[in-house]
């Protein structure tokens, strides 16, 4: 048990449940773990924290039986412990809530939840009542009472489809519950009431692993904390004995403090580039839609709980969803878009939110994917130029710092940080006017989301106007010049950049929710 | 910047295998359908000129709905209406050929446009059905199959159209050093296919679509054209199979057709395309078409019954889609 990890094992007083040393796994020639140790202990909630790519996903993976490791030993309970199917995980008691979704989207809320151990009646039938009160109660445990657990799992948003993943995790007895980034769709208020189930399962003895790119959730419900880079744990430390700053250096090896303390020369935004005057997506709830001015040279950032219409917003500037009211002024000039073709024509880009569904052709090449919105630009008469394109690639992929082999591999051999790039390199192919950004750095690890931030900030100050939504209120406040906050589908208030505070725009965005509790 | 080289050692590798994926996809193929050759040769008269001509005329017609094919999966689709199709067409253009007073070079130029056009008009049906309600293709096209096969019946009142004038006939018939002139406008149309495919924004913009339709639109794609432009592609094909069809029999028959959407969705599956889109090219159907009609023609040689036949031409179906899924797990890896 000689881990190569000296401070975890300093004062491992109390006995593991479960424990790795010198874990090794190789695909192909590439090596994803080169030697993990860990530990962990009952009851206590541990964090693994590294870049995309370090080694958290793959380490996941062979813990609950997806793959099989190359070497080193695990032991649960001091016994070897060598899962060979996700089944023998379950069976061992290792439930996992994975980062993507593992749901079957045209089944109900309850049958999803209860999958793996349907209630029965005689004749193997399904015992419907039993399901739901189960998986009822499985969802008020979680704070979602307000979800119809007869519902299609596809009609939910992603927050929600996360929260009905961890529900359905629950539901097994576990004595290790492994959550992967459980929180990159959740808002603030059920992030917390995530916190609050993970103190309740400690409390009964779950030993929770705790993945997340969010330093500060990390501090605030962990107790220890390892990190991992470039396929081996570098570092094993009590909470109380670290600080965000040495957890960032040992992922990174650099800071990310550069980029978010950098200050914005605010004073350059120029002429309005886009205006909405009560633009109604056809979700929203309400007549008066939303009304908002965008200047060039500015970042404005919309906060709001998801659901609140933030995403909608941007599809219907970019007629991705046609509006149903409400006009939009480009340039002063009236317009309206009928397709994303008329948006992208008139000067405007969408990062969209997931990109592997909405932004990227992951099989196909990342000059393909970079020269898919302007196909004109490296082509004659039809023909495309397959050397305009890799020069396009290439030197975009300068600009943006994009980290990859050639301009021919397929997208989806980039980490996640690259794959966001070439989405934003695939607008900026483009020259655009206008970017709408939708969690531009969503599952995006830290190193990335610092050049990510820059090049942001770089664009703006060309005099681009860029509209970001994003969950993360720190990246709001890092990067906005102004801030709208949405909730319901509707405009609930503007803070200034003088004024910003993560308390303030939460006021807004619970305005209409704690009215609507009172009644 | 202590991560860059860390991040970009494995991605070096990763181009080698990027490359060495597409190009073993089709040299896969292409090694399978030597070593059929290989093995076929050891039987008599396998590699006799009239058999390898014999061999290239029952290829052309399924290459040149396979090349039609091949679009139409690579957005996501499926078109089971080919056969029924090509039939309607071959009445049509037989009905046309053999009008009254015509001469014979007229005959043959306004038949051959007649049939191309009604291809395109049940191309455009199947496309515009299932881009504008977005149906399942698969559905849409079962049902203009028996819509085709039904209008063949009800024009010709079940009745084969035949006596072409002599010229069309000596053209189905004629050969260059053993090699079908059929066979060539097959080999054209196959260049042209891929030239577009692989050459054109066109072409690009299909693969995106069937590998992601909805980041395809929000990249400012039409989705809607493409997917009608791929049905009216098969169907200008299947419009110049059944010309090429009567060329060869003589004869055009609403009964004819039956069964070739399956041989040409299985020319297009062993040649590697992924039936769920975005994958694929027109080489490997080439190649896809040219297994199976060696397959068919070596088989015979050998003496095996025809239900034999039919049998182990199933098993290769299967077989193929089996060994791409382990083409793709090795150079996944």
């Amino acid at each position: 048990m000689a881990g190569a990890t000296a401070p975890a094992l300093a004062d491992a007083a109390v006995k593991p449940v479960l424990a790795l040393s010198g874990v090794k796994k190789r695909f192909g020639g590439v090596v994803a773990l080169d030697g993990v140790s860990f530990s962990l202990r009952p009851g206590e909630v541990h964090a693994l924290v590294g870049e995309n790519g370090a080694g958290k996903s793959t380490l996941i993976k062979i813990l609950c039986g997806i793959i099989q490791r190359d070497a080193g030993t695990i032991t649960l309970d001091s016994e070897a412990y060598d899962p060979h199917t996700p089944g023998d995980a379950k069976k061992a008691g290792i439930q996992v809530v994975h980062q993507e979704f593992n749901l079957l989207p045209y089944l109900s809320v309850a049958e999803n939840i209860c999958f793996e151990d349907m209630p029965r009646k005689a004749f193997g039938m399904v015992d419907f009542p039993t399901l739901y009160a189960r998986a009822r109660k499985a969802l008020d445990a979680i704070g979602l009472g307000d979800v119809d657990v007869r519902r299609p799992v596809e009609s939910l948003g992603v927050a929600h489809r996360q929260l009905v993943e961890i529900a359905r995790a629950l539901m097994g007895e576990s004595r290790i519950l492994i959550l992967d980034e459980p929180t990159a769709t959740l808002t603030a208020r059920e992030t917390e009431r995530l916190f609050e189930i993970i103190a309740a399962l400690k409390a009964k003895g779950v030993a929770v692993v705790f993945v997340s790119h969010h330093l500060n959730e990390v501090f605030s419900i962990c107790d220890r904390v390892t990190v991992l880079r470039n396929g081996q744990s570098v570092m094993t430390a009590d909470i109380a004995s670290t600080t965000p700053d040495q957890l960032v250096t040992n992922m990174v090896g650099r800071q990310l403090a550069a980029a978010m303390a950098a200050a914005r020369d605010l004073d350059k935004t120029g002429r309005i580039a886009l205006s909405l005057r009560g633009l109604r997506h056809p979700a929203s709830p309400h007549a008066e839609g939303v009304s908002l001015d965008l200047r060039y040279g500015e970042i404005l950032g919309i906060a709001g709980l998801v659901g609140s219409g933030r995403t909608e917003l941007l599809r219907s500037i970019f007629a991705a969803d046609l509006p149903l009211s409400g006009t939009l002024e480009r340039d002063g000039k009236p317009r309206r878009y009928q397709n994303p073709k008329q948006a992208i024509r008139d000067g405007i880009g969408f990062v969209t939110e997931d990109r592997k569904e909405e932004g990227l052709i992951l099989d196909m090449a990342i000059s393909a994917n970079v020269t898919l919105a302007s196909l004109r630009k490296v082509s004659r008469l039809g023909l495309l130029n397959k050397r305009a394109e890799t020069l396009l690639t290439q030197q975009l992929g300068g600009e943006i710092k994009l980290k990859y082999g050639g301009a021919s591999d397929a997208v989806s051999t980039l980490s996640g940080g690259n794959q966001q790039k070439v989405v934003l390199a695939k607008w900026l192919a483009n020259d655009p006017k206008i970017l709408l950004l939708d969690e531009p750095t969503r599952g995006v690890d830290v190193g990335a989301k610092a050049e990510i931030y820059a090049l942001l900030r770089g664009l703006a100050e060309k005099g681009l106007a860029l509209l970001i939504v994003s969950s993360e209120l720190p990246e709001l406040i890092t990067l906005s010049d102004r801030i709208l906050v949405m909730s319901k589908h509707r405009i609930a208030g503007e803070v200034a950049r003088a004024d910003f505070s993560e308390e303030r725009i939460l006021n807004f965005a619970y305005k209409d929710e704690r009215n609507h509790g009172h009644h | 910047m202590d991560t860059t080289d860390l991040t970009t050692a494995p991605a070096g590798s990763r181009t080698i295998a990027t490359t060495t994926k597409t190009v073993l996809r089709e040299a896969g193929i292409g090694i399978a359908l030597i070593a059929l050759i290989i093995v076929f040769s050891f039987t008599p008269h396998f590699l006799s000129s009239s058999n390898v001509t014999n061999i290239l005329t029952q290829v052309t017609i399924n290459l040149v709905l396979s090349i039609g094919m091949t679009f139409v999966i690579l957005i996501g689709g499926i078109d089971l209406s080919v056969g029924s199709v090509l039939s309607f067409c071959a009445v049509v253009a037989g009905t046309v050929m053999t009008l009254p007073g015509l001469d014979p070079v007229m005959a043959v130029f306004l038949a051959t446009i007649s049939a191309i056009l009604a291809g395109i008009g049940f191309g455009l049906l199947n496309g515009l059905i299932s881009a504008y309600w977005a149906i399942p293709s698969f559905i849409v096209t079962l049902g203009t199959l028996n819509i085709a096969r039904g209008a063949a019946l009800q024009v010709t009142n079940a009745s084969t159209i035949y006596s072409f004038p002599a010229a069309f006939n000596a053209f189905g018939s004629k050969t260059f050093y053993g090699i079908p002139l059929l066979f060539l406008i097959a080999l054209v149309l196959v260049a042209i296919g891929w030239f577009v495919l692989a050459k054109t924004v066109f072409g690009r913009v299909l693969y995106g679509i069937g590998n992601n339709e909805e980041a395809a639109r929000l990249a400012g794609h039409n989705v809607f054209f493409y997917k009608v432009a791929a049905f009216t592609i098969c169907g200008v094909l299947v419009g110049i199979g059944a010309i090429i069809y009567m060329a060869r029999l003589n004869i055009a028959s609403p009964i004819i057709g039956i069964g070739f959407e399956l041989n040409a969705i299985a020319a297009v599956i062993i040649g590697g395309t992924s039936l769920s889109g975005g994958r694929g090219s027109i080489v490997g159907t080439l190649l896809g078409a040219c297994i199976i009609g060696v397959l068919a023609n070596g088989l015979i040689l050998l003496g095996l019954s025809d239900f034999m036949r039919q049998m182990i031409t199933g098993f290769v179906i299967i077989l193929a889609v089996i060994l791409d899924k382990y083409r793709e797990r090795l150079t996944k890896a």
